[in-house]
This record gives structure tokens, C-alpha cells and sequence, in this order.
């Protein structure tokens, strides 16, 4: 990210994710909603992302402290 | 209202949180390029596949959408800035890199374009199944949704293209206007090379089945 803009609060810097959680669930949602279990797992190859990027904000969390 | 059109229009608000968190984070001229860049690019790209016959991909289906800009639902003008927006983010955080500032600038745009691809795996499984897209031929390979494998090779492609054009024009030395109309009018580049890196995958494809 641009080094240069000021850093924002934990809510503007998490928007992406946000983003992203919502829509995963929605699509999730909708396919149980609508009983399409066979595309259900579709969405596990983003949820990977998801893990991935909780893991990544929490190893450099940890390395600040 | 309609589930769809609540979907239309939820979409749009996220994308603005997205604009606003990239012009908070990223700065002004950034922002202008990426998301008028991208806008433009949806809407000359999805127009052009839905309309020309020869391209043999795909159109919109009309009984789903309800929001249009000529052939293509008004949703493709944010669609590809968004999905890029959300594989560059997440490929940054995770690396811990910085594309425009060129820090481990050539993982990110790799690992945007496996986000790009994860992506199409959900998203593509939806379209077909609501369906949102009429697919008009019959893929050689499949994954979820008897969506073509093709969407995988495509969203990657897309991630590569629209990065790479944009670190290019953001590194320019002229003015942030010229910048923001150069990276728009590219577009015109970037849709054919696209088109060329989908058609070698249906080509190296094709000899399946």
C-alpha cells in the first residue's frame, strides 16, 4: 500500500475483508438457501483466502508486540 | 424487491466502501485510475462479448438482471475493479508487499491472480446456477456448476493484465489526469490481449474430450 497516505483506524483498513466476508456468505447463503449442496464447496478456495489473511494480520500483529 | 436486484445494488454500495478505502489508503490518483480504469474496461469488454457473435463466449441473461448499460448489466462497469481491488488487497496483506511502491511486486500480481482464480470458482458456480450467464458453447473441462474451467484461466489472466497496465501508466512522470486517461483508454489494449489469453486456453483445450 501507498506508504505515504496516512494510516487509517481498524475499520477502514479491514473494508476489503469486510467486503469479501460478506459476499462469501451471501453466496454460501443463497446456495444452501437453495439447496445446491453440490456447488456448495465452491466457495472453499476463497475461504482459504479469508484463513490466509486472518493468519497473515495476526503474524504481523504479533510481530509489532 | 426483488433478491437479485437487492444483490445489484449491495454490490454497488461495496464497491463504494472499496473506493473509499482505497482513496483513504492509497491516495487520490490511485483511486481514479483503478475504478474509472476498471469501469471502462467493463463496459466496453462486457458489451463486446455480449454483442459479437464470433467471440462464441457468452451473454447476460435478461430475466435475471435488472440494471443494464447496453448489452451488459451495469454491474460489470464495477465487477472487474472490485474482484481486482479484493486480489490485490488480500495478495499485499498476505505477502506483505506493496505493488505500486514495488515491493515484492511480481508475487503479488502472481498471487492476485490465484485469488482472481479462487474467485471464479464461487462466482462463476453462482452465475451458472442462477444463471446469470448463458454460456453459448459447451466447455471441453468443467468445475463447479458445469461452469467452463476456462473462468479460472480468465480471472487469473485478467488480474495480470489490468496490474501490469497499471503499475506501467501509475509509474508514468505526467500529470494525474493524463495518467487516469491513459490507464482508461487502455482498455482498448487491455480486451483484446485478454480475449487472445482466453482463446489460448480454449485452443489447448479443445483437444480434451
Amino acid at each position: 500500500m501507498n506508504a505515504q497516505a496516512k494510516i487509517p483506524n481498524f475499520f477502514i483498513r479491514e473494508i476489503p475483508f469486510l467486503v469479501l466476508l460478506i459476499f462469501w456468505v451471501i453466496y454460501a447463503g443463497i446456495e444452501i438457501i437453495r439447496g445446491r449442496f453440490d456447488i456448495l464447496t465452491s466457495v472453499v478456495p476463497t475461504g482459504l483466502f479469508i484463513i490466509a489473511y486472518i493468519v497473515a494480520r495476526w503474524v504481523s500483529k504479533e510481530n509489532k508486540d | 424487491m426483488d433478491l437479485f436486484l437487492a444483490l445489484e445494488l449491495i454490490a454497488l454500495a461495496l464497491t463504494g466502501l472499496l473506493i473509499w478505502h482505497s482513496a483513504r489508503t492509497r491516495g487520490a490518483a490511485f483511486t481514479w485510475m483503478f475504478f474509472l480504469g476498471g469501469a471502462f474496461l467493463g463496459l466496453i469488454r462486457e458489451n463486446v462479448v455480449a454483442q459479437v457473435a464470433a467471440l462464441n463466449l457468452y451473454s447476460y441473461s435478461p430475466a435475471t438482471f435488472h440494471l443494464w448499460i447496453g448489452a451488459a448489466p451495469l454491474i460489470l462497469m464495477v465487477f472487474w475493479s472490485y474482484t481486482i481491488y479484493l486480489s490485490l488487497t488480500f495478495s499485499e496483506v498476505i505477502l506483505g508487499g506493496d505493488l505500486i511502491g514495488g515491493k515484492r511486486s511480481a508475487r503479488v500480481i502472481l498471487l492476485a491472480m490465484v485469488f482472481m482464480a479462487s474467485y471464479a470458482c464461487l462466482n462463476e458456480a453462482f452465475a451458472s446456477m442462477y444463471p446469470m450467464v448463458l454460456w453459448k458453447f459447451k466447455p471441453a473441462l468443467v468445475i463447479w456448476g458445469q461452469t467452463p474451467a476456462m473462468v479460472l484461466w480468465g480471472y487469473a489472466g485478467m488480474s495480470l493484465i489490468f496490474l501490469t497496465a497499471l503499475l506501467i501508466v501509475y509509474k508514468l512522470r505526467i500529470r494525474t489526469v493524463y495518467r487516469v486517461m491513459i490507464f482508461c483508454a487502455s482498455g482498448i489494449v487491455m480486451i483484446p490481449l485478454h480475449l487472445l489469453w482466453i482463446a489460448i486456453f480454449r485452443l489447448a483445450t479443445s483437444f480434451i474430450g
